[in-house]
């Protein structure tokens, strides 16, 4: 793998291309959407099987 | 995708931890004042808290039997 600063396709300061900043972004979002999905349904399961507000 | 380029600035060693980081902070801190400042919170966090079935106080009973029989007129057809 040659990695060397006069790659043109990347980009300073962390050295990273369009395409693997737009991936990583993707699996953020993607992780988040996932985290977010099983948090509401934690708190739905709560709310439901618990004595939470009742 | 929209701010896609972000970790073109932010390199993601740095970045990713600190978002996880604060996620968890920031969730926990919820929790936390919930279970301070509610009255409800604490009950929930406390459990095994189900209303039982409260014993129901026994209707009046009579301190004596009726002293004065009436007597019923009898049935007419």
């Amino acid at each position: 793998m040659a990695e060397s600063k006069s790659d043109p396709n990347k980009v300073w300061p962390t050295g990273l291309t369009e395409a693997e900043s737009e991936e990583i972004h993707r699996n953020v979002i993607q992780g988040t959407q996932i985290f977010g999905f099983i948090a509401v349904l934690a708190h739905l399961f709560a709310y439901i099987y618990s004595p939470w507000l009742k | 995708m929209i701010y896609g380029k972000l970790w073109l600035v932010v390199k993601p060693t740095v970045g990713i931890p600190l978002f996880l980081s604060a996620v968890a902070i920031s969730s926990f801190l919820v929790h936390y004042m919930l279970l301070t400042h509610t009255t409800w919170m604490p009950k929930y966090y406390e459990g095994n808290m189900k209303k039982t079935a409260s014993i129901e106080a026994p209707a009046s009973i009579a301190a004596a039997p009726p002293t004065t029989l009436v007597a019923a007129a009898p049935a007419t057809k």
